[in-house]
């Protein structure tokens, strides 16, 4: 049967990023292959380790990076994470120095904010309410 | 105050909130009865008592819930039940107790939807997780 196991944020810089997703985000390594010059390189949930990998992939084809530079210009998060308590998880973001370019706020039935990775994204978090 | 510009995505939120978004008391009355789903999701839940924990009639609920969460009450307290399962059989509890801890009378009805759910069964689920987590 078919499944998703995998999806991708673009990045500047892995090792920079693998800092950032596991550091500050509190994301788990799961793979690190060596692919060339570049690397398999791929995050999970601390609590939903058999789940979809996040992977962090090196950005080294030039219009992608024209794409990822109009979305983080326009503040348009490339991917979106989920959280249990977005104001519990904002403050502990900022407390570690992460800078967000929307701060919390309710839309419909969720509550929302958006990050920046430090490699070239905008990231939402979401909670559903 | 923070008084940082709004970025074009934020703009457009509040835009899109502001011209399709329901009446805020219906998100408020759905709220009130997914609260009442995640309190008593061990029990067997009528619809009525979903419906009548968010003040509406069974079809306008049925509508207006699908409408903000994109599945009927009855696939969110299915799902819901998954969450709530994969905890517990997490912690190490045997599969029969989380069955009747999530609201399920029949084994077999709660195993085959786990596995419809999760693509493992809640035997296999247990295994892999609490192997994996040490």
């Amino acid at each position: 049967m078919i499944r998703i196991y995998v999806t991708s944020v673009p990045v500047l810089d892995q090792d920079k990023a693998l800092k950032f997703y596991t550091e500050k985000l509190g994301f788990i390594k799961k793979t690190e292959v060596p692919v060339g010059e570049y690397k398999w390189l791929t995050v999970v949930s601390p609590n939903e380790q058999n789940g979809v990998e996040l992977l962090l992939e090196p950005i080294a084809f030039e219009p992608a990076k024209e794409y990822q530079i109009a979305l983080k210009d326009a503040g348009i998060p490339w991917t979106s994470f989920m959280v249990d308590d977005l104001k519990k998880e904002y403050e502990r973001l900022i407390g570690l120095g992460v800078q967000f370019s929307m701060e919390p706020k309710e839309v419909g039935p969720t509550m929302i904010a958006v990050l920046d990775d430090t490699c070239g994204n905008n990231i939402q978090l979401l909670e559903m309410l | 105050m923070n008084k940082r510009s709004k970025t074009f995505y934020e703009q457009e939120v509040e835009r899109i909130a502001r011209e399709y978004g329901l009446p805020e008391y219906h998100y408020a009355y759905i709220r009130q009865s997914k609260a009442f789903m995640e309190k008593y999701h061990g029990n067997k839940i009528q619809l009525d008592e979903m419906a009548s924990a968010a003040f509406m009639s069974r079809f306008h609920y049925i509508r207006i819930f699908q409408q903000i969460y994109g599945m009927t009450p009855r696939q969110y307290l299915r799902n819901l039940r998954i969450e709530k399962a994969k905890e517990l059989l997490k912690k190490g509890l045997s599969v029969t107790h989380v069955c009747v801890e999530v609201g399920y009378e029949s084994l077999p009805t709660f195993s085959r939807v786990f596995k419809r759910g999760t693509g493992y069964s809640p035997k296999a689920y247990q295994e892999l997780n609490i192997s994996n987590l040490e």
